[in-house]
């Protein structure tokens, strides 16, 4: 049955190969793992044998012959003859491996022993010594790595522990704390409430009898008015005289006020009335919502406005006209004369544009210390942590609101796209040429136009410059060079840039006012509460009961100053409160987040690693978001969304929006190192971006348990296998 | 500024809105309404051509008439003197072998014309001359007025009748015409004049101003194909291979098909509109007289109409009404009446008369016929590292990883972008040692930096096209500020070619090839983004007489380069975008920026199969689609198809995802890697009918009707499509298709080559469909190389033993061909390679040499495996001579691939060499 010239191949076949290697000792089936054997034991005694696969069965002959007889390569283990079959090659001095059966005789070594090249067509060196040995010694250090890092992870899993417990016992105490203070705020508020009614009573009834008095004495009224107006001018300096009365619009409302000289008559704002012009600032309350008395204490809900020249503009409550306190600066709140108030303005604006530029300084050089300004809790329980040995410092957003707008500018072209098709031309050809390049590319020319220097579209930044910060923010983000980013003029995108504002503020100037990324804060935050605990909760409950005792809010006439002392721990108390509620929330939204079975991720909470790839700076926030920044201008990579394949990815989705692309995304993928460092960055499609971070959280002891056992097997091989090399 | 600014945003928004809608920007290309000679060459009613021939002469072979009008030659004293006097016209018309009629059409020089014009070089291949019959003589008679014959073929003769002009080709006996000329009168010739006051010669279009300085010189003409149930041809439009009439009654009233090369953003399929490419070859098949073809040899802007059947009711001529005819209307800018007529009458013959005059597609290296990886872009060295190891990883073969744009350094081509390709030599190199090939890309416009060599050596020496004020042409392309190289002038072309020698292009090496892309060409500023037409090229040549024919000269030159660079022993691998007449002689072309649409996979089928028709048989479109992000579904069904069509490459907009097949999830890998396979199973396939092509003219991939000119249920198909004469491969173009129509067509058997059942041609079957493959039969009669191992690449497969599959037809014979060459030299040409025919009847097979006895190619493959399908046989063994060896005959598998059951006869290791004769006898 078989051809001479088959036997003379196998012939050939095996001669070369017990030349080639004495490794391959006659019994040892070519391609065949040792674990594999056994199957083809059988052969000997029966004779034939099945495939795998049950496609077929085959002889001994059969055997690597150089046919497939078994779609699975069963019979072609040694061969390329099967298209799904596999090789193994023994390595010795290396580990085993397992090629492809189209690697078999293909030209090219790819065992590092050479068994996979026999046909003498090329000639492959035994390189697994040297291999071999380069490969254990990265399994060593891999080792060594691993060994370092579970220690570490051993460690931080301990901490994690303690962190976690105790921001749970910080939880629960705040807890506690709020309902205490949820109480004291809400008697605080009845107090109040009282108080105003009181007062108000008072008012009524002191305006009753002063309107008889007024009636009366008119005349005399007058003339004190008009001397009061002196006196105001004196002070005020550059203020020119208003109608009587009618001064305290504030200019933006001025307008509303305008047609009364016309009609006659006005609505309330709130239509709950309307009113003649002789009603206006009459002291006589018209609208419920204060619209006719802009410039008394009438209505409870109005508002009067002091232009405070020489600072900024302040509207106080209606509360406070004529109460013989002065709260504008420039004292027109007070024109009764019933105190004197002095023009404060100019040295308090002093004051405030030094305190203004000293803030900002402060922001920008050391942003990762406190507002000064804030609340005292913080005050009292400032304390630094120990913080990660790599925390990345946030952007300070006005540094880079300038690039910002620059960058805006770049956009600029590229959103002209949209013209292209509509107004094309009205373009420059220059123009022209790079919109239409622009459709292939969405964003790649853009470089090129920051080349070419295009000064179009300057409007954006100068123009809207008093439109808001927004604006100025979301070029931040717009950096993105994505044209749906910047479109601010869509619903959608003003909120996603609201968004991006406090987040702004939060990571720069970690001002108050956040509650989306106020666990930034939480290093600041943690351990505080415990360090002088009740102090200041005692203290405000002892304030409280001493106001609740002694103050009758049935006593006429009030007493002012207790009335106002009321008020100022009203809204100090309700202040905590809502800080504390904040500082609930984060802490609620860092616990219920997944730090790995063990929470061995739990002190990634809040650092951020960053890494400079070319001219861009990634930054990845764990729990929080990634982003890649290049000068000043920022893109937003991605959100935290998850860990993937258990604990070994992280995942950060719905970053800014690509130009006609998806809207970015981020995977993090997880390698054990005994540091924390993000490793690698790369956009393996455009807008998907992937990195390695290492981190001793991924040490594991039972992956250091197989490292060694496999360096153990390897090394055990060695002697042997140096020896029959 | 600040309403400007809303009004910005606003219109952003709404164009975010609806830029997916329709991409395509209609208003930014010129319809036949805005173009004037196409809109005046419309409206002409019939028979407004009023000129005869006369003088008719034989002069130098050929046959010489002038084209008068006839008041002139009456000269009629009454003729309103103010009236323009056209010049006669001279006509010249000459008959090549295997039935080819070629007339030309020009002003006559003697009348001292303002301008000589276009002529298209460097497009007709030399050898054609030497094909031309001289004519000696020819035969008076009348047929509807005085006309004269002349000899064309056997059985055909061509005339010219005189009064009214006419040119047709018909049968000698029968008197049945072939195709003719002018029959309804439509010819019209605008000479050339000097500009008159009051001439308004200037053309506006949007922002762009045509200056025209020679005015008004348009060409058209009708053109009618008899015994056509359709035509086909004219490539390049995204539509139906069937060419549907564009005007008549009951026709819903569109644009003529335009050729004009454009690059254009995210086409539309099923449009007229031209593309990248434009070849002005119409093919017309019909059941009564077969294949005859039209071809104008003209590179300026052209529009043709199909007209529909009764559009000429009105007029009153009268044809011939037993032969059923397509009439058609050509419209050029510019340029002469270069005309051929090929009377077929079968498909392959016209093909072929068309590729007497073009030339055959260039024989392709073998590697460029293995699968293609491309993506705009691989980013750098890393990147191509590690998807040229996935491959690897996955054990899917692939022969050539491109490079987009991005790999240059700013865009300055044949430069490297050192910062993320600082060792591109290694990285080839590297690449190289597992036998793959690296592709860059190289585009005509170059970046006008005076640091940038190649912009200094073009600038200085006059190398660029020039704008209508004789300044280079400066025009916005990738790089910004461009020039374009005149690639029409073979001074220039030469010197372009040297560009490509390893010590020019730093950092290349023998294992780099290139690609063509931007050539229409593409200028992001031009008026539809190209180039004015009155740029001047060499020879003061207006850009709107070779606009069609810029890319073409600019593929020429880079494949020159190729070519040069190792001597003349390597052939060129040169992708190109843009395409014209001849196109095949220097390498391979690609449909351009398609869509990842089902419609435009779908659509690539007739794309490709027209280039195919029109001479250019190696092309291919994007897998998965250009722009867009196919599902996957669509991505594995695309390379389902693709791998049956010549040119099988994989690309991706940057703005996608990644795509590369390892992807999708394990399933989905392996059906891709098994439609790569299966494309490489097939390779001594295709190589072997790549050299077909190349001696030929026949096309790789062919419309059913090309194998079956008589069955008419073929004639509209293409959605199916033949692989030479012994696959047929019917494409899924539908998402979660559980079955296919597919029209078998005659009274073969066709073997469904997954599972081997037999089915019966002659009529629709409907057959499963999952989702591991396609429907692909193998006709009965035939037999077809494979080899059945695979590898990394096709370097590593050189050695890899053969399958043969053998289709026997009812009467139990079968025949089939291999060709063998080294793969990348031109020693072929000196007879070195091996060229067997198998041929299987009464139970032997036989095979043949077909190659010269002196041929010094040699391999030692051999046969492992031979399938039979079809054949019923109760024996064992077979035995082999001349060795005298007997070898077993068992059941195995059609294809080995596990879980796929199939038990066909198969002769067990034969092992006889390819290059050897041998027989092969059943036992």
């Amino acid at each position: 049955m078989k051809t001479h010239t088959q036997s003379f191949i196998l012939l050939v076949c095996c001669s070369i190969l017990v030349l080639r290697s004495a490794v391959v000792v006659s019994e040892n089936i070519l391609g065949v793992a040792p674990k594999d054997e056994e199957y083809y034991k059988v052969l000997s005694s029966s004779g034939t044998i099945k495939c795998r696969d049950g496609s077929n069965s085959f002889t001994k002959a059969q055997l690597n012959d150089d046919f497939c007889d078994c779609t699975d390569g069963t019979d072609e283990p040694g061969t390329s003859a099967c298209p799904s079959g596999k090789f193994y090659c023994r390595n010795a001095g290396h580990s085993p491996l397992s090629v492809f059966s189209s690697r078999v005789n293909d030209g090219i070594c790819d065992c590092c022993d050479g068994s996979d090249e026999y046909d003498g067509k090329v000639k492959c060196t035994n390189t697994c010594w040297e291999a071999g040995k380069v490969a254990r010694d990265r399994l060593r250090k891999k080792i060594a790595t691993f060994r370092e890092g579970l220690t570490i992870r051993k460690h931080e899993v301990e901490k994690a522990k303690l962190s976690a417990a105790k921001d749970e016992e910080e939880l629960s105490r705040l807890k506690n704390e709020e309902n205490i203070l949820k109480g004291l705020v809400h008697q605080l508020k009845d107090r109040k409430e009282q108080i105003e009614k009181a007062e108000e009573k008072e008012r009524i009834e002191k305006e009753n009898e002063e309107k008889k008095k007024k009636e009366a004495e008119e005349a005399k009224l007058k003339e004190q008015k008009s001397e009061e107006n002196v006196v105001e001018q004196e002070s005020a300096g550059s203020k020119s005289d208003d109608e009587a009365g009618a001064h305290d619009h504030s200019p933006s409302d001025e307008e509303y006020y305008k047609v009364l000289s016309s009609s006659g008559t006005i609505k309330c704002r709130d239509g709950s009335n309307s009113f003649t012009k002789a009603q206006i600032n009459d002291d006589f309350c018209d609208c419920t919502d204060g619209t006719d008395e802009p410039g008394t204490s009438a209505c409870p809900f109005g508002k009067f406005y002091c232009r405070n020249s020489g600072h900024s503009p302040l509207s106080v409550f209606s509360s406070r006209v004529n109460d013989g306190i002065c709260d504008c600066c420039d004292g027109s709140d007070e024109y009764e004369g019933k105190v004197k108030c002095t023009n404060t303005c100019w040295e308090a604006g002093k004051d405030l544009n030094k305190a203004h530029t000293d803030t900002e300084a402060t922001v920008t050089h050391n942003d990762d210390e406190r507002d000064a300004s804030i609340d005292n809790i913080e005050e009292e329980h400032a304390e630094e942590n120990d913080g990660p040995s790599k925390v990345a410092h946030e952007h300070d957003p006005k540094e880079s609101s300038n690039a910002a707008h620059e960058h805006d500018h770049s956009h600029a072209p590229g959103s002209k796209e949209e013209d292209a098709s509509e107004d094309a031309d009205s373009l420059s050809r220059e123009e022209l040429g790079r919109v239409i390049g622009e459709r292939w590319t969405g964003k790649k020319t853009e470089e090129q136009h920051e080349d070419a220097g295009t000064a179009r579209h300057n409007d954006n930044g100068d123009d809207d410059n008093d439109d808001d910060n927004e604006y100025d923010d979301t070029s931040d983000n717009g950096h993105d060079e994505e044209y749906g980013g910047y479109d601010t003029e869509t619903e959608e995108d003003h909120h996603k840039y609201e968004d991006d504002d406090h987040m702004n503020d939060v990571g720069d100037d970690h001002s108050s006012d956040s509650h989306k990324y106020e666990s930034d804060d939480e290093i600041d935050m943690s351990d505080m509460e415990s360090t002088s605990n009740p102090s200041w909760l005692e203290k405000i409950q002892q304030t409280v009961r001493k106001f609740l005792d002694a103050v009758n809010p049935f006593q006429t006439p009030v007493d002012t100053s207790e009335s106002e002392n009321v008020r100022k721990e009203y809204d100090d108390a309700s202040g905590k409160l809502s800080k504390i509620q904040s500082r609930i929330s984060s802490l609620t939204k860092k616990l219920g987040h997944d730090f790995g079975p063990e929470k061995e991720f739990y002190s990634l909470y809040g650092q951020c690693f960053e890494i400079k790839e070319n001219k861009y700076v990634y930054k990845v926030c764990p729990f929080k978001e990634a982003t890649q920044e290049e000068g000043h201008s920022r893109t937003r990579l991605g959100q935290w969304d998850k860990f993937d394949e258990s604990h070994r990815v992280m995942v950060f989705s719905n970053g800014d929006k690509c130009w006609n692309g998806p809207q970015r995304s981020l995977t993090v993928r997880l390698r054990c190192g005994s540091k924390v460092e993000l490793a690698d960055i790369d956009e393996p499609s455009r807008c998907e971006y992937s990195a390695l971070l290492t981190t001793p959280s991924l040490c594991q002891e039972g992956r250091l348990k197989e490292l060694e056992d496999k360096l153990e097997a390897v090394n055990k091989d060695q002697p042997q296998g140096h020896d029959e090399l | 500024m600040k309403s400007i600014v809303v009004l910005h945003h606003l219109l952003l928004f709404f164009f975010l809105l609806f830029s997916h809608v329709s991409s395509w920007k209609k208003e930014e290309f010129r319809n036949c309404n805005q173009t004037p000679f196409c809109k005046r060459a419309r409206s002409r009613k019939p028979q407004h051509c009023n000129l005869i021939a006369t003088d008719v002469t034989i002069n130098d072979g050929d046959l010489v008439a002038k084209l008068i009008t006839p008041n002139r030659f009456e000269q009629n004293p009454d003729q309103n003197s103010t009236d323009f006097q056209p010049n006669p016209l001279i006509l010249s018309l000459s008959v090549y072998q295997d039935g080819i009629l070629r007339f030309k059409i020009d002003e006559d020089p003697v009348y001292n014309p303002p301008k000589k014009r276009f002529q298209v070089p460097d497009v007709v291949v030399s050898e054609f001359e030497s094909k031309k019959l001289w004519l000696q003589r020819y035969t008076k008679g009348v047929i509807d007025g005085e006309s004269f014959f002349v000899y064309l073929f056997d059985g055909y003769e061509a005339v010219v009748r005189s009064d009214p002009f006419e040119v047709f080709v018909r049968e000698q006996s029968s008197g049945k015409r072939v195709v003719s000329f002018n029959t309804h009168g439509l010819f019209d010739f605008e000479q050339l004049r000097v500009k008159k006051e009051g001439d308004e010669w200037e053309e506006r279009f949007r922002t762009h101003t045509d200056s025209r300085p020679f005015g008004p010189q348009s060409i058209s003409f009708d053109v009618s194909f008899y015994g056509a149930d359709f035509v086909y041809g004219i490539p390049e439009h995204a539509t139906s291979l069937v060419l549907k009439p564009t005007k008549g009654p009951g026709v819903e009233e569109s644009e003529p098909y335009r050729l004009f090369n454009l690059d254009v953003f995210e086409y539309l399929h099923e449009s007229p509109f031209g593309l990248y490419g434009s070849i002005p070859f119409m093919l017309s098949h019909g059941k009564s007289h077969g294949t005859s073809g039209f071809f104008w040899l003209n590179a300026a802007e052209m529009q043709i109409d199909v007209l529909g059947t009764g559009w000429d009711a009105e007029s009153s001529i009268v044809l011939p009404s037993d032969q059923k005819r397509i009439d058609t209307l050509w419209m050029s800018e510019a340029g002469i009446v270069d005309a051929f007529f090929f009377i077929g009458p079968k498909p392959k013959d016209v093909v072929k008369q068309y590729a007497s005059v073009t030339g055959t597609s260039a024989m392709p290296q073998l590697f460029a016929t293995g699968y293609h990886q491309c993506r705009w872009n691989y980013r750098d060295e890393e990147d191509v590292k590690n998807v040229d190891s996935k491959f690897d990883e996955h054990d899917i073969p692939y022969d050539v990883l491109w490079l987009d744009i991005e790999h240059t350094d700013g865009k300055r081509y044949f430069t490297w972008d050192r910062a993320l390709f600082p060792h591109p030599e290694e990285m080839q190199k590297d690449l190289f040692s597992r036998g793959r090939r690296m592709v860059t890309i190289v585009d005509p416009h170059i970046k006008r930096d005076d640091n940038y060599h190649i912009h200094k050596e073009a600038s200085k020496n006059g190398y660029y096209v020039k704008d209508a004020s004789g300044k280079d042409f400066d025009g916005w392309c990738w790089p910004g500020s461009s020039s374009y190289i005149d690639m029409v002038n073979p001074e220039i072309r030469s010197w372009w070619a040297d560009k490509f020698a390893y010590s020019e292009y730093v950092g290349s090496t023998p294992s780099l090839y290139i690609w063509n892309d931007m050539n229409e060409p593409s200028v992001f500023n031009g008026p539809e983004v190209t180039m004015p037409r009155d740029a001047l090229h060499y020879g003061k040549v207006e850009h709107r007489e070779l606009h069609n024919a810029y890319g073409y000269y600019f593929h020429m030159a880079t494949s020159e380069g190729l070519l040069k660079r190792e001597g003349g022993k390597d052939r060129p691998f040169v992708l190109s975008r843009a395409f014209f007449p001849g196109t095949q002689r220097y390498g391979t072309v690609w449909t351009g920026d398609n869509i990842a649409e089902w419609e435009h996979l779908r659509v690539s089928v007739p794309m490709i199969l027209t280039l195919g028709l029109t001479g250019i048989t190696f092309s291919g479109a994007d897998v998965g689609g250009f722009f867009g992000n196919p599902d996957t579904e669509l991505l594995v069904r695309w390379y389902q198809v693709a791998a049956y069509l010549p040119f099988f490459r994989g690309h991706a907009h940057h703005d996608t995802k990644r795509r590369e097949p390892w992807l999708f999830g394990e399933r989905n890998t392996e059906l891709m890697r098994d439609a790569i396979r299966v494309r490489y199973t097939y390779l001594p396939y295709f190589y072997t009918l790549f050299r077909e092509a190349n001696v030929t003219g026949v096309p790789v991939a062919r419309p059913l009707w090309m194998e079956f000119p008589y069955v008419e249920a073929t004639f509209n198909n293409d959605e199916a499509f033949m692989v030479g004469t012994g696959l047929l491969v019917q494409g899924v173009y539908a998402q979660r298709a559980r079955d296919a129509t597919v029209y078998l067509p005659s009274d073969h058997t066709w073997y469904d080559l997954r599972s081997g059942t037999a089915y019966k041609g002659g009529k629709t079957q409907k057959v499963e469909v999952t989702d591991a493959d396609i429907p692909v039969f193998q006709r009965s009669g035939t037999i077809i190389p494979r080899k059945d191992r695979f590898r990394r690449s096709t370097v590593q497969m050189e050695n890899d033993p053969y399958t043969l599959v053998i289709a026997v037809d009812g009467s139990g014979s079968a025949e089939g061909e291999l060709y063998i060459d080294d793969g990348k030299s031109y020693e072929f040409k000196e007879g070195a390679y091996i060229h067997r025919r198998f041929i299987f009847s009464n139970g032997m097979l036989t095979s043949v040499n077909l190659a010269p006895s002196t041929s010094k190619f040699e391999s030692d493959c051999t046969i492992e495996r031979i399938i039979l399908l079809g054949h019923t046989t109760k024996s064992k063994t077979a035995r082999i001579e001349p060795s005298n060896q007997v070898t077993d005959i068992e059941l195995g598998p059609l294809q080995i691939r596990s879980g796929v059951r199939s038990s066909v006869l198969t002769i067990r290791k034969p092992n006889v060499r390819v290059s050897d004769d041998w027989n092969i006898k059943l036992l």
